[in-house]
């Protein structure tokens, strides 16, 4: 769903460093280069990263989706 | 004992330990784990929430949250004088958040947590909570309180705490060829080739795999990787709750006084006997 905190296998904080690694992966840097630079160097931590899928961005698309249309309505109204 | 610091940093420490055996480092790793003492978020009021996770999953990724210790201002809570359940100002500490998106999507970060002490705080004031929607409010408080890694894995002060035998590589330079094959196999890259010589490049961070000497035309082989059985090497990561050099005084100082009682027990029941 959203990012977890810490690496589930060490226990590692690594919830703080998603946001950079996404962002760099998106623009094109090596995925396994941006978890070096972001010095995790444990396997049970890189997977915690590479294999994340952040599904709240999809569900929070239905509820504003859902604001948009209230505000709709309201100026039709 | 002989202990010497091959590396340190705020975060990181890694020790070498002489003259000791297997059970002594493996009791101070276990204590390290579960015994030292460290600050967590232990109980969540929800006042208000109105976002997409439930309030047990935040309230649980509240309490994973690494926050900075202070461990001789506070008391564990079933030490503290004041006996009760709810806690005092010697062993609790309330942090408070208020979110609410106001313009439109938006994250909620550690950072947001207002601390009534400003010692204890989140190591990281960038780790997510949780994402809001225009119109979805978080509000809650949180208790933060002592604890210990054997009741929870978030009282853990460390994120890896390990140790391995020193490693001694011995190559014998007379049956040597050079080849080359175990400096091309070690998976740390430990050994390195100097003109016709293989030499130990870096020996600490030789996994023992002995996957050199297995590769090794030689028969028996011209390179031998063993361990000093009395010699460790004491790897240490901290979560950022306790400097790394706190977490291991705090270990030897409740390792000694659990052993002190230890004795103690011994000698009473022998007295008994006689
Ligand atoms: S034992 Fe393994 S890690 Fe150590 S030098 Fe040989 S191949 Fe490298
Ligand atoms: S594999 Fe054996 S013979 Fe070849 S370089 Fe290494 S130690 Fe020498
Ligand atoms: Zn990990
Ligand atoms: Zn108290």
């Amino acid at each position: 769903m959203i990012i977890p905190v810490r690496c589930f296998t060490c226990g590692k904080l690594i919830g703080d460093k998603w946001e950079e690694f996404a962002r760099r992966v998106k623009a094109g840097e090596e995925p396994g280069e941006v978890l070096d630079s972001l010095e995790i160097k444990r396997y049970c931590c890189r997977r915690m990263l590479l294999s994340h899928v952040e599904i709240i961005d999809e569900i929070l698309r239905f509820y504003e989706e859902a604001e948009k249309r209230k505000e709709a309505r309201n100026q039709y109204y | 004992m002989e202990i010497e610091v091959l590396e340190k940093n705020d975060v990181n420490m890694r020790l070498l330990i002489r003259g000791v055996d297997t059970p002594f480092v493996n009791a101070l790793r276990r204590t390290v784990l579960a015994e030292v003492p460290c600050m967590a978020i232990d109980e969540v009021v929800i006042i208000e929430n109105s976002s997409v996770l439930q309030d047990e999953i935040i309230a649980h990724r509240l309490g994973l949250i690494p926050l900075k210790t202070d461990l001789n201002g506070y008391n564990l809570p079933e030490e503290c004088p004041c006996k009760s359940e709810f806690g005092c100002n010697l062993c609790r500490v309330s942090l408070t958040l208020d979110a609410e998106a106001k313009e439109g999507t938006r994250t909620v970060y550690s950072g947001e947590l207002i601390s009534e002490n400003p010692d204890i705080v989140p190591v990281s004031d960038k780790i997510p909570i949780v994402k809001l929607v225009k119109e979805q409010k978080l509000k809650l408080e949180a208790y933060a309180r002592l604890g210990k890694g054997k009741k929870h894995a978030k009282w853990q002060p460390v994120s890896m705490c390990t140790y391995k035998y020193y490693p001694q590589i011995k190559i014998d330079s007379k049956r040597c060829d050079a080849c080359g094959k175990c400096v091309e196999i070690c998976p740390r890259k430990v050994l390195t080739k100097n003109v016709n010589k293989i030499e130990v490049r870096d020996l600490i961070v030789c996994t023992l795999c002995q996957d050199c000497m297995d590769v090794c035309p030689q028969n028996p082989p011209a390179i031998d990787v063993s361990w000093d059985e009395n010699t460790f090497i004491f790897n240490l990561e901290s979560t950022g709750a306790l400097p790394p050099k706190r977490i291991i005084t705090e270990a030897i100082k409740i390792l000694d006084k659990r052993l002190k009682e230890f004795i103690k027990h011994v000698k009473v029941k022998t007295r008994e006997k006689s």
